[in-house]
Protein backbone atom coordinates (compact mmCIF):
# COMPACT_ATOMS: atom_id res chain seq x y z
CA UNK A 1 0.00 0.00 0.00
CA UNK A 2 2.61 2.52 1.06
CA UNK A 3 4.77 1.47 -1.89
CA UNK A 4 1.93 2.14 -4.32
CA UNK A 5 1.26 5.52 -2.71
CA UNK A 6 4.92 6.44 -2.94
CA UNK A 7 5.01 5.49 -6.60
CA UNK A 8 1.88 7.57 -7.21
CA UNK A 9 3.58 10.44 -5.40
CA UNK A 10 6.64 10.07 -7.60
CA UNK A 11 4.55 10.07 -10.76
CA UNK A 12 2.65 13.20 -9.75
CA UNK A 13 5.96 14.76 -8.76
CA UNK A 14 7.25 14.06 -12.26
CA UNK A 15 4.12 15.54 -13.79
CA UNK A 16 4.04 18.69 -11.65
CA UNK A 17 7.81 19.24 -12.04
CA UNK A 18 7.37 20.06 -15.70
CA UNK A 19 4.93 22.87 -14.95
CA UNK A 20 7.00 24.08 -12.00
CA UNK A 21 10.08 24.32 -14.23
CA UNK A 22 8.17 26.67 -16.53
CA UNK A 23 6.81 28.82 -13.71
CA UNK A 24 10.24 29.12 -12.10
CA UNK A 25 11.86 29.91 -15.44
CA UNK A 26 9.54 32.89 -15.80
CA UNK A 27 9.88 34.01 -12.19
CA UNK A 28 13.65 33.66 -12.01
CA UNK A 29 14.25 35.70 -15.13
CA UNK A 30 11.47 38.30 -15.22
CA UNK A 31 10.54 38.39 -11.50
CA UNK A 32 6.90 38.20 -12.54
CA UNK A 33 4.73 36.18 -10.20
CA UNK A 34 2.83 34.79 -13.12
CA UNK A 35 -0.59 33.86 -11.67
CA UNK A 36 -1.97 33.87 -15.21
CA UNK A 37 0.20 30.79 -15.77
CA UNK A 38 -2.76 28.92 -14.29
CA UNK A 39 -4.90 30.30 -17.12
CA UNK A 40 -2.32 29.24 -19.71
CA UNK A 41 -2.54 25.79 -18.18
CA UNK A 42 -6.33 25.70 -18.48
CA UNK A 43 -6.30 27.02 -22.04
CA UNK A 44 -3.94 24.24 -23.15
CA UNK A 45 -6.25 21.61 -21.70
CA UNK A 46 -9.33 23.09 -23.29
CA UNK A 47 -7.71 23.62 -26.69
CA UNK A 48 -6.65 19.96 -26.56
CA UNK A 49 -10.18 18.96 -25.57
CA UNK A 50 -11.85 21.12 -28.22
CA UNK A 51 -9.66 19.86 -31.05
CA UNK A 52 -10.00 16.23 -30.06
CA UNK A 53 -13.61 15.96 -28.95
CA UNK A 54 -15.43 18.85 -30.61
CA UNK A 55 -13.59 19.10 -33.92
CA UNK A 56 -12.71 15.41 -34.03
CA UNK A 57 -9.09 15.95 -35.07
CA UNK A 58 -6.53 13.16 -34.66
CA UNK A 59 -4.86 12.79 -31.27
CA UNK A 60 -1.38 13.95 -32.29
CA UNK A 61 -2.68 17.05 -34.05
CA UNK A 62 -4.95 17.92 -31.11
CA UNK A 63 -2.04 17.58 -28.75
CA UNK A 64 0.05 19.94 -30.87
CA UNK A 65 -2.82 22.43 -31.05
CA UNK A 66 -3.25 22.24 -27.28
CA UNK A 67 0.41 22.95 -26.63
CA UNK A 68 0.52 25.64 -29.29
CA UNK A 69 -2.44 27.60 -27.96
CA UNK A 70 -0.98 27.66 -24.44
CA UNK A 71 2.35 28.86 -25.80
CA UNK A 72 0.67 31.54 -27.91
CA UNK A 73 -1.39 32.73 -24.97
CA UNK A 74 1.77 33.07 -22.88
CA UNK A 75 3.36 35.21 -25.58
CA UNK A 76 0.23 37.34 -25.97
CA UNK A 77 0.05 37.98 -22.23
CA UNK A 78 3.67 39.09 -22.20
CA UNK A 79 3.26 41.43 -25.14
CA UNK A 80 -0.10 42.95 -24.22
CA UNK A 81 0.14 43.16 -20.44
CA UNK A 82 3.56 42.56 -18.96
CA UNK A 83 5.69 44.37 -21.50
CA UNK A 84 4.05 47.80 -21.05
CA UNK A 85 4.29 47.38 -17.28
CA UNK A 86 7.94 46.38 -17.59
CA UNK A 87 8.64 49.44 -19.70
CA UNK A 88 6.85 51.61 -17.13
CA UNK A 89 9.00 49.95 -14.43
CA UNK A 90 5.83 49.02 -12.52
CA UNK A 91 6.27 47.48 -9.07
CA UNK A 92 5.95 43.73 -8.56
CA UNK A 93 2.63 44.19 -6.75
CA UNK A 94 1.06 45.98 -9.71
CA UNK A 95 2.27 43.22 -12.03
CA UNK A 96 0.93 40.52 -9.73
CA UNK A 97 -2.50 42.14 -9.54
CA UNK A 98 -2.59 42.50 -13.33
CA UNK A 99 -1.73 38.83 -13.51
CA UNK A 100 -4.66 37.99 -11.23
CA UNK A 101 -6.82 40.11 -13.54
CA UNK A 102 -5.69 38.13 -16.58
CA UNK A 103 -6.32 34.87 -14.76
CA UNK A 104 -9.86 35.85 -13.76
CA UNK A 105 -10.64 37.07 -17.27
CA UNK A 106 -9.43 33.96 -19.09
CA UNK A 107 -10.83 31.42 -16.65
CA UNK A 108 -14.27 32.95 -16.85
CA UNK A 109 -14.06 33.13 -20.62
CA UNK A 110 -13.37 29.40 -20.64
CA UNK A 111 -16.25 28.76 -18.26
CA UNK A 112 -18.49 30.86 -20.48
CA UNK A 113 -17.61 28.88 -23.59
CA UNK A 114 -17.26 25.36 -22.23
CA UNK A 115 -19.30 25.42 -19.02
CA UNK A 116 -18.25 24.73 -15.45
CA UNK A 117 -18.57 20.99 -15.38
CA UNK A 118 -15.72 18.48 -15.44
CA UNK A 119 -14.71 17.34 -18.92
CA UNK A 120 -13.26 13.91 -19.57
CA UNK A 121 -10.80 13.42 -22.38
CA UNK A 122 -9.69 9.81 -22.43
CA UNK A 123 -12.24 7.23 -23.53
CA UNK A 124 -12.88 4.21 -21.35
CA UNK A 125 -10.63 2.67 -18.75
CA UNK A 126 -6.90 2.98 -19.15
CA UNK A 127 -4.59 0.07 -19.70
CA UNK A 128 -2.71 -0.88 -16.57
CA UNK A 129 0.58 -2.66 -16.04
CA UNK A 130 1.40 -4.71 -12.99
CA UNK A 131 4.88 -5.02 -11.50
CA UNK A 132 4.76 -7.11 -8.35
CA UNK A 133 2.44 -5.25 -6.02
CA UNK A 134 2.62 -1.98 -7.97
CA UNK A 135 0.10 -0.99 -10.60
CA UNK A 136 0.85 1.73 -13.14
CA UNK A 137 -1.52 3.06 -15.77
CA UNK A 138 -0.37 3.71 -19.29
CA UNK A 139 -0.61 7.47 -18.91
CA UNK A 140 1.47 7.34 -15.73
CA UNK A 141 4.26 5.61 -17.64
CA UNK A 142 4.03 8.22 -20.40
CA UNK A 143 4.20 10.94 -17.73
CA UNK A 144 7.43 9.53 -16.37
CA UNK A 145 9.01 9.23 -19.81
CA UNK A 146 7.96 12.77 -20.74
CA UNK A 147 9.33 14.10 -17.47
CA UNK A 148 12.74 12.50 -18.01
CA UNK A 149 12.91 13.76 -21.59
CA UNK A 150 11.83 17.29 -20.65
CA UNK A 151 14.25 17.50 -17.76
CA UNK A 152 17.14 16.31 -19.90
CA UNK A 153 16.38 18.76 -22.70
CA UNK A 154 15.78 21.58 -20.20
CA UNK A 155 19.08 21.07 -18.39
CA UNK A 156 20.94 20.80 -21.69
CA UNK A 157 19.30 23.96 -22.94
CA UNK A 158 19.98 25.98 -19.81
CA UNK A 159 23.58 24.87 -19.49
CA UNK A 160 24.81 24.41 -23.04
CA UNK A 161 22.97 26.64 -25.49
CA UNK A 162 23.24 30.35 -26.19
CA UNK A 163 19.59 30.82 -25.22
CA UNK A 164 20.33 29.18 -21.88
CA UNK A 165 23.30 31.41 -21.33
CA UNK A 166 21.16 34.50 -22.02
CA UNK A 167 18.49 33.24 -19.65
CA UNK A 168 20.99 32.76 -16.86
CA UNK A 169 22.45 36.18 -17.56
CA UNK A 170 19.00 37.76 -17.42
CA UNK A 171 18.31 36.15 -14.08
CA UNK A 172 21.64 37.40 -12.71
CA UNK A 173 21.62 40.96 -13.94
CA UNK A 174 18.86 42.26 -16.20
CA UNK A 175 20.25 45.80 -16.45
CA UNK A 176 23.68 44.70 -17.58
CA UNK A 177 22.19 42.45 -20.23
CA UNK A 178 20.37 45.28 -21.97
CA UNK A 179 23.46 47.45 -21.67
CA UNK A 180 25.37 44.80 -23.58
CA UNK A 181 22.98 45.19 -26.47
CA UNK A 182 20.95 42.03 -25.97
CA UNK A 183 17.33 42.50 -26.89
CA UNK A 184 15.71 41.73 -23.58
CA UNK A 185 12.19 42.10 -24.94
CA UNK A 186 12.76 39.34 -27.51
CA UNK A 187 14.40 37.18 -24.90
CA UNK A 188 11.36 37.60 -22.65
CA UNK A 189 9.12 36.35 -25.44
CA UNK A 190 11.26 33.25 -25.72
CA UNK A 191 11.05 32.73 -21.98
CA UNK A 192 7.27 33.07 -21.92
CA UNK A 193 6.92 30.75 -24.90
CA UNK A 194 9.06 28.07 -23.26
CA UNK A 195 7.46 28.46 -19.83
CA UNK A 196 3.97 28.26 -21.27
CA UNK A 197 4.88 25.24 -23.38
CA UNK A 198 6.01 23.45 -20.21
CA UNK A 199 2.71 24.31 -18.51
CA UNK A 200 0.92 22.98 -21.59
CA UNK A 201 2.73 19.66 -21.42
CA UNK A 202 1.67 19.08 -17.82
CA UNK A 203 -1.80 20.31 -18.64
CA UNK A 204 -2.40 18.00 -21.60
CA UNK A 205 -1.03 14.95 -19.80
CA UNK A 206 -3.01 15.65 -16.68
CA UNK A 207 -6.26 16.33 -18.53
CA UNK A 208 -5.86 13.06 -20.40
CA UNK A 209 -5.34 11.32 -17.07
CA UNK A 210 -8.02 12.88 -14.85
CA UNK A 211 -10.00 15.32 -17.01
CA UNK A 212 -10.41 19.00 -16.25
CA UNK A 213 -12.66 21.88 -15.29
CA UNK A 214 -11.99 25.61 -15.84
CA UNK A 215 -10.47 26.01 -12.38
CA UNK A 216 -7.73 23.34 -12.62
CA UNK A 217 -5.04 25.92 -13.22
CA UNK A 218 -5.02 27.58 -9.81
CA UNK A 219 -4.06 24.59 -7.63
CA UNK A 220 -1.41 23.65 -10.18
CA UNK A 221 -0.05 27.17 -10.17
CA UNK A 222 0.17 27.30 -6.38
CA UNK A 223 1.89 23.95 -6.32
CA UNK A 224 4.43 25.24 -8.83
CA UNK A 225 5.04 28.36 -6.78
CA UNK A 226 5.57 26.36 -3.60
CA UNK A 227 7.80 23.89 -5.47
CA UNK A 228 9.90 26.77 -6.72
CA UNK A 229 10.35 28.28 -3.27
CA UNK A 230 11.00 24.91 -1.64
CA UNK A 231 13.52 23.99 -4.32
CA UNK A 232 15.33 27.30 -4.23
CA UNK A 233 14.68 30.53 -6.07
CA UNK A 234 17.21 31.44 -8.74
CA UNK A 235 18.15 27.85 -9.56
CA UNK A 236 16.42 26.71 -12.71
CA UNK A 237 16.30 22.96 -12.03
CA UNK A 238 15.47 23.27 -8.32
CA UNK A 239 11.63 23.22 -8.65
CA UNK A 240 11.88 19.52 -9.54
CA UNK A 241 13.13 18.77 -6.04
CA UNK A 242 10.43 20.97 -4.55
CA UNK A 243 7.71 19.25 -6.55
CA UNK A 244 8.87 15.79 -5.49
CA UNK A 245 9.10 16.90 -1.87
CA UNK A 246 5.49 18.10 -1.98
CA UNK A 247 3.99 15.12 -3.77
CA UNK A 248 5.85 12.56 -1.69
CA UNK A 249 4.84 14.30 1.53
CA UNK A 250 1.29 14.33 0.27
CA UNK A 251 1.27 10.64 -0.56
CA UNK A 252 2.69 9.73 2.82
CA UNK A 253 0.01 11.97 4.32
CA UNK A 254 -2.69 10.12 2.37
CA UNK A 255 -1.42 6.95 3.98
CA UNK A 256 -1.33 8.40 7.49
CA UNK A 257 -4.14 10.97 7.52
CA UNK A 258 -6.37 11.48 4.51
CA UNK A 259 -6.19 12.98 1.05
CA UNK A 260 -8.48 15.80 2.13
CA UNK A 261 -5.70 17.85 3.67
CA UNK A 262 -3.49 18.24 0.61
CA UNK A 263 -3.75 22.03 0.37
CA UNK A 264 -2.94 22.38 4.02
CA UNK A 265 0.15 20.20 3.57
CA UNK A 266 1.33 22.13 0.53
CA UNK A 267 1.10 25.44 2.34
CA UNK A 268 2.52 24.09 5.55
CA UNK A 269 5.58 23.20 3.46
CA UNK A 270 5.60 26.73 2.03
CA UNK A 271 5.41 28.39 5.43
CA UNK A 272 8.04 26.12 6.96
CA UNK A 273 10.42 26.88 4.11
CA UNK A 274 9.80 30.61 4.13
CA UNK A 275 10.38 30.88 7.84
CA UNK A 276 13.12 28.29 8.37
CA UNK A 277 14.98 27.91 5.09
CA UNK A 278 13.93 30.72 2.76
CA UNK A 279 16.67 29.93 0.26
CA UNK A 280 15.11 26.53 -0.44
CA UNK A 281 16.73 23.11 -0.59
CA UNK A 282 19.47 24.00 -3.05
CA UNK A 283 19.93 27.71 -2.46
CA UNK A 284 22.91 29.31 -0.82
CA UNK A 285 22.31 30.56 2.68
CA UNK A 286 20.21 33.70 2.61
CA UNK A 287 17.95 35.64 4.86
CA UNK A 288 14.34 36.08 3.83
CA UNK A 289 14.82 39.83 3.58
CA UNK A 290 17.28 39.34 0.73
CA UNK A 291 14.96 37.35 -1.50
CA UNK B 1 -38.31 47.18 -2.55
CA UNK B 2 -37.16 43.98 -0.85
CA UNK B 3 -34.62 43.77 -3.65
CA UNK B 4 -33.16 47.21 -2.94
CA UNK B 5 -33.05 46.44 0.78
CA UNK B 6 -31.12 43.27 0.00
CA UNK B 7 -28.59 45.19 -2.07
CA UNK B 8 -28.19 47.80 0.65
CA UNK B 9 -27.55 45.09 3.25
CA UNK B 10 -24.91 43.54 1.01
CA UNK B 11 -23.31 46.96 0.52
CA UNK B 12 -23.12 47.35 4.30
CA UNK B 13 -21.52 43.92 4.73
CA UNK B 14 -18.98 44.37 1.96
CA UNK B 15 -18.40 47.96 2.99
CA UNK B 16 -17.34 46.71 6.41
CA UNK B 17 -15.02 44.16 4.78
CA UNK B 18 -13.50 46.70 2.40
CA UNK B 19 -12.98 49.33 5.09
CA UNK B 20 -11.25 46.83 7.34
CA UNK B 21 -9.04 45.42 4.62
CA UNK B 22 -8.14 49.00 3.74
CA UNK B 23 -6.22 49.09 7.01
CA UNK B 24 -3.93 46.38 5.61
CA UNK B 25 -3.81 47.20 1.90
CA UNK B 26 -4.12 50.96 1.87
CA UNK B 27 -2.51 51.82 5.18
CA UNK B 28 0.07 49.11 5.81
CA UNK B 29 0.81 48.25 2.18
CA UNK B 30 0.12 44.55 2.77
CA UNK B 31 -1.90 42.99 -0.05
CA UNK B 32 -3.59 40.26 1.95
CA UNK B 33 -5.50 37.54 0.11
CA UNK B 34 -6.83 36.04 3.32
CA UNK B 35 -9.64 38.40 4.23
CA UNK B 36 -12.35 35.91 3.30
CA UNK B 37 -10.74 33.54 5.80
CA UNK B 38 -11.31 36.01 8.64
CA UNK B 39 -14.77 36.77 7.32
CA UNK B 40 -15.36 33.00 7.49
CA UNK B 41 -13.93 32.56 10.96
CA UNK B 42 -16.17 35.37 12.18
CA UNK B 43 -19.23 33.88 10.52
CA UNK B 44 -18.58 30.34 11.73
CA UNK B 45 -17.60 31.11 15.32
CA UNK B 46 -20.54 33.46 15.81
CA UNK B 47 -22.87 30.88 14.30
CA UNK B 48 -21.46 28.03 16.37
CA UNK B 49 -21.74 30.02 19.59
CA UNK B 50 -25.33 30.89 18.71
CA UNK B 51 -26.37 27.38 17.73
CA UNK B 52 -24.39 25.23 20.16
CA UNK B 53 -24.12 27.44 23.22
CA UNK B 54 -27.45 29.18 22.54
CA UNK B 55 -25.90 32.59 22.99
CA UNK B 56 -27.62 35.73 21.86
CA UNK B 57 -26.31 37.13 18.53
CA UNK B 58 -24.55 40.03 20.22
CA UNK B 59 -22.82 37.91 22.85
CA UNK B 60 -21.84 35.37 20.23
CA UNK B 61 -20.50 38.17 18.06
CA UNK B 62 -18.13 39.25 20.81
CA UNK B 63 -16.75 35.72 21.04
CA UNK B 64 -16.55 35.59 17.26
CA UNK B 65 -14.53 38.79 17.19
CA UNK B 66 -12.16 37.51 19.87
CA UNK B 67 -11.54 34.16 18.13
CA UNK B 68 -10.99 35.86 14.78
CA UNK B 69 -8.61 38.41 16.26
CA UNK B 70 -6.57 35.61 17.83
CA UNK B 71 -6.44 33.68 14.57
CA UNK B 72 -5.12 36.81 12.85
CA UNK B 73 -1.88 36.39 14.75
CA UNK B 74 -1.07 33.32 12.62
CA UNK B 75 -0.84 35.47 9.52
CA UNK B 76 0.44 38.60 11.27
CA UNK B 77 3.69 36.99 12.39
CA UNK B 78 4.83 35.74 8.98
CA UNK B 79 3.96 39.19 7.58
CA UNK B 80 6.67 40.72 9.71
CA UNK B 81 9.36 38.91 7.77
CA UNK B 82 7.84 38.37 4.34
CA UNK B 83 7.76 41.06 1.71
CA UNK B 84 5.85 41.54 -1.51
CA UNK B 85 5.09 38.41 -3.48
CA UNK B 86 6.06 36.13 -0.61
CA UNK B 87 3.60 37.67 1.77
CA UNK B 88 0.84 37.55 -0.84
CA UNK B 89 1.53 33.87 -1.45
CA UNK B 90 1.54 33.13 2.28
CA UNK B 91 -1.74 34.94 2.86
CA UNK B 92 -3.18 32.99 -0.03
CA UNK B 93 -1.95 29.81 1.63
CA UNK B 94 -3.60 30.82 4.89
CA UNK B 95 -6.85 31.37 3.01
CA UNK B 96 -6.67 27.89 1.47
CA UNK B 97 -5.83 26.25 4.79
CA UNK B 98 -8.83 27.87 6.50
CA UNK B 99 -11.04 26.78 3.62
CA UNK B 100 -9.61 23.27 3.95
CA UNK B 101 -10.47 23.25 7.64
CA UNK B 102 -14.01 24.54 7.09
CA UNK B 103 -14.55 21.94 4.42
CA UNK B 104 -13.01 18.94 6.10
CA UNK B 105 -13.58 19.37 9.83
CA UNK B 106 -17.09 18.03 9.43
CA UNK B 107 -17.55 17.40 13.15
CA UNK B 108 -17.36 21.11 13.91
CA UNK B 109 -18.37 22.97 10.77
CA UNK B 110 -20.59 20.33 9.07
CA UNK B 111 -18.18 20.69 6.14
CA UNK B 112 -19.76 20.90 2.67
CA UNK B 113 -23.27 20.38 4.09
CA UNK B 114 -23.20 23.84 5.63
CA UNK B 115 -25.09 25.07 8.67
CA UNK B 116 -28.76 25.90 8.06
CA UNK B 117 -31.26 27.65 10.32
CA UNK B 118 -29.00 30.27 11.87
CA UNK B 119 -31.14 32.42 14.19
CA UNK B 120 -31.70 36.12 13.59
CA UNK B 121 -30.38 38.63 16.12
CA UNK B 122 -32.69 39.52 18.97
CA UNK B 123 -32.44 42.64 21.12
CA UNK B 124 -34.83 43.81 23.88
CA UNK B 125 -37.48 41.42 22.62
CA UNK B 126 -37.24 42.64 19.01
CA UNK B 127 -36.23 39.97 16.57
CA UNK B 128 -34.56 41.36 13.46
CA UNK B 129 -36.61 39.12 11.27
CA UNK B 130 -37.76 41.41 8.47
CA UNK B 131 -35.17 42.65 6.03
CA UNK B 132 -36.01 46.26 6.84
CA UNK B 133 -35.06 45.78 10.47
CA UNK B 134 -31.98 43.86 9.39
CA UNK B 135 -30.98 46.74 7.15
CA UNK B 136 -31.20 49.07 10.16
CA UNK B 137 -28.97 46.72 12.12
CA UNK B 138 -26.49 46.52 9.23
CA UNK B 139 -26.44 50.29 8.89
CA UNK B 140 -25.83 50.55 12.63
CA UNK B 141 -22.83 48.21 12.45
CA UNK B 142 -21.56 49.83 9.28
CA UNK B 143 -21.71 53.30 10.84
CA UNK B 144 -19.96 52.09 13.98
CA UNK B 145 -17.18 50.57 11.89
CA UNK B 146 -17.03 53.65 9.69
CA UNK B 147 -16.72 56.04 12.63
CA UNK B 148 -14.23 53.82 14.44
CA UNK B 149 -12.02 53.42 11.37
CA UNK B 150 -12.26 57.08 10.47
CA UNK B 151 -10.97 57.96 13.90
CA UNK B 152 -8.34 55.25 13.63
CA UNK B 153 -7.17 56.30 10.16
CA UNK B 154 -6.59 59.82 11.41
CA UNK B 155 -5.12 58.82 14.74
CA UNK B 156 -1.37 58.61 15.42
CA UNK B 157 -1.75 54.87 14.87
CA UNK B 158 -3.15 55.39 11.36
CA UNK B 159 -0.50 57.92 10.48
CA UNK B 160 2.24 55.65 11.78
CA UNK B 161 0.90 52.85 9.57
CA UNK B 162 1.01 55.19 6.59
CA UNK B 163 4.58 56.09 7.40
CA UNK B 164 5.47 52.43 7.59
CA UNK B 165 3.77 51.79 4.26
CA UNK B 166 5.83 54.48 2.57
CA UNK B 167 9.16 53.52 4.13
CA UNK B 168 9.39 50.84 6.74
CA UNK B 169 13.02 51.44 7.63
CA UNK B 170 12.57 55.19 8.01
CA UNK B 171 9.48 54.68 10.16
CA UNK B 172 11.44 52.26 12.34
CA UNK B 173 14.32 54.70 12.59
CA UNK B 174 11.91 57.37 13.82
CA UNK B 175 10.99 55.16 16.73
CA UNK B 176 7.79 53.58 15.40
CA UNK B 177 7.53 49.99 16.54
CA UNK B 178 7.00 48.38 13.15
CA UNK B 179 6.18 44.80 14.30
CA UNK B 180 3.70 45.98 16.89
CA UNK B 181 1.95 48.28 14.44
CA UNK B 182 1.61 45.57 11.83
CA UNK B 183 0.29 42.99 14.26
CA UNK B 184 -2.30 45.43 15.56
CA UNK B 185 -3.33 46.32 12.03
CA UNK B 186 -3.99 42.65 11.38
CA UNK B 187 -5.84 42.11 14.64
CA UNK B 188 -8.12 45.13 14.11
CA UNK B 189 -8.75 44.39 10.43
CA UNK B 190 -9.70 40.77 11.08
CA UNK B 191 -11.79 41.58 14.14
CA UNK B 192 -13.85 43.95 11.98
CA UNK B 193 -14.12 41.33 9.23
CA UNK B 194 -15.65 39.05 11.87
CA UNK B 195 -18.51 41.54 12.30
CA UNK B 196 -19.22 41.34 8.58
CA UNK B 197 -19.12 37.55 8.81
CA UNK B 198 -21.62 37.44 11.66
CA UNK B 199 -23.95 39.85 9.87
CA UNK B 200 -23.79 37.75 6.73
CA UNK B 201 -24.42 34.44 8.52
CA UNK B 202 -27.42 35.72 10.42
CA UNK B 203 -28.83 37.49 7.38
CA UNK B 204 -28.65 34.54 4.98
CA UNK B 205 -29.35 32.09 7.89
CA UNK B 206 -27.20 29.51 6.13
CA UNK B 207 -23.43 29.25 5.69
CA UNK B 208 -21.21 26.77 3.94
CA UNK B 209 -17.54 26.94 2.95
CA UNK B 210 -18.26 27.96 -0.66
CA UNK B 211 -19.12 31.48 0.51
CA UNK B 212 -15.57 31.92 1.76
CA UNK B 213 -13.33 30.74 -1.04
CA UNK B 214 -10.17 32.22 -2.47
CA UNK B 215 -12.36 33.88 -5.10
CA UNK B 216 -14.13 35.71 -2.29
CA UNK B 217 -10.80 36.96 -0.99
CA UNK B 218 -9.86 38.11 -4.45
CA UNK B 219 -13.24 39.82 -4.74
CA UNK B 220 -12.69 41.76 -1.51
CA UNK B 221 -9.21 42.79 -2.61
CA UNK B 222 -10.63 43.80 -6.01
CA UNK B 223 -13.06 46.14 -4.26
CA UNK B 224 -10.06 47.97 -2.85
CA UNK B 225 -7.98 47.85 -5.99
CA UNK B 226 -10.80 49.06 -8.21
CA UNK B 227 -12.26 51.60 -5.79
CA UNK B 228 -8.92 52.60 -4.41
CA UNK B 229 -7.37 52.45 -0.97
CA UNK B 230 -5.46 54.54 1.51
CA UNK B 231 -8.36 56.85 2.28
CA UNK B 232 -11.94 56.31 3.41
CA UNK B 233 -13.54 57.17 0.04
CA UNK B 234 -11.89 54.51 -2.08
CA UNK B 235 -13.27 51.40 -0.33
CA UNK B 236 -16.79 52.87 -0.33
CA UNK B 237 -16.70 53.75 -4.03
CA UNK B 238 -15.33 50.27 -4.73
CA UNK B 239 -18.01 48.52 -2.68
CA UNK B 240 -20.90 50.36 -4.25
CA UNK B 241 -19.47 49.83 -7.72
CA UNK B 242 -18.72 46.13 -7.28
CA UNK B 243 -22.08 45.30 -5.68
CA UNK B 244 -24.17 47.35 -8.11
CA UNK B 245 -22.40 46.29 -11.29
CA UNK B 246 -23.92 42.77 -11.37
CA UNK B 247 -27.37 44.24 -10.83
CA UNK B 248 -26.83 46.65 -13.72
CA UNK B 249 -25.81 43.72 -15.89
CA UNK B 250 -29.08 42.06 -14.98
CA UNK B 251 -30.98 45.17 -16.04
CA UNK B 252 -29.41 45.29 -19.47
CA UNK B 253 -30.84 41.82 -19.95
CA UNK B 254 -27.83 39.54 -19.68
CA UNK B 255 -29.12 35.98 -19.24
CA UNK B 256 -28.58 34.55 -15.77
CA UNK B 257 -26.60 31.60 -17.09
CA UNK B 258 -23.74 33.72 -18.36
CA UNK B 259 -24.02 36.76 -16.08
CA UNK B 260 -21.66 35.53 -13.32
CA UNK B 261 -18.90 34.79 -15.82
CA UNK B 262 -19.33 38.06 -17.68
CA UNK B 263 -19.23 39.92 -14.38
CA UNK B 264 -15.99 38.22 -13.38
CA UNK B 265 -14.51 38.98 -16.80
CA UNK B 266 -15.32 42.64 -16.31
CA UNK B 267 -13.61 42.60 -12.90
CA UNK B 268 -10.54 40.95 -14.39
CA UNK B 269 -10.35 43.40 -17.26
CA UNK B 270 -10.82 46.34 -14.89
CA UNK B 271 -7.95 45.12 -12.73
CA UNK B 272 -5.64 44.92 -15.75
CA UNK B 273 -6.64 48.34 -17.06
CA UNK B 274 -6.49 50.09 -13.68
CA UNK B 275 -3.10 48.61 -12.84
CA UNK B 276 -1.79 49.95 -16.12
CA UNK B 277 -3.29 53.43 -16.12
CA UNK B 278 -4.45 54.21 -12.61
CA UNK B 279 -2.82 52.06 -9.91
CA UNK B 280 -4.52 54.07 -7.15
CA UNK B 281 -7.96 52.89 -8.26
CA UNK B 282 -11.01 55.03 -9.00
CA UNK B 283 -10.99 57.13 -5.84
CA UNK B 284 -8.02 55.97 -3.83
CA UNK B 285 -4.98 57.74 -2.59
CA UNK B 286 -2.43 54.99 -2.21
CA UNK B 287 -0.58 54.06 -5.39
CA UNK B 288 -0.33 50.38 -4.94
CA UNK B 289 3.18 48.87 -4.98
Amino acid sequence: MILQLLINGLVSGALYSVMALGFALIYNTTKIFHIAHGAVYAVSSYAFFASLRLLGLPLALSLILGLLSGTLLGIIIEILVYRPLYQKKASSGVILVSSIGIYIFIINLIALIFGNEIKILAPGIQKTYKYGSIILTQIQIIEIIVFIAVLAIFIFMIRATKFGKLIRALSNNPTLLSTLGIEVLKLRIGIFALGSLLAGITSCLSSWDIGMDPYVGMPMLLLSAVAMIAGGIGIFEAPVLGAFLITITQSVAIWKISSKWQDTITFAILIIFLLVRPQGILGKRKRIEEL
Amino acid sequence: MEYIVHILIMICIYGILALSLNLLVGYSGLLSLSHAAFYAIGAYTTTLFMMNAEFNFFTALIYGIIVTAISAIFIAYPSLRLKGDYFILTSLGFQLIIFNILYNWVGLTKGPYGIPGIPKPRLFGIEFYSNYLYLLLSIFFFSMVFIFLRLLYNSPFGRALKALREDEIAAGALGKEVPKLKIWAFIIASAIAAIAGALYASYITYIDPTSFTLDESIFIVSILLIGGSGNIKGPLVGTVFMIILPELLRFIGLPNTIAPNVRQMIYGLLLIILMRYRPQGLAGEYRFE
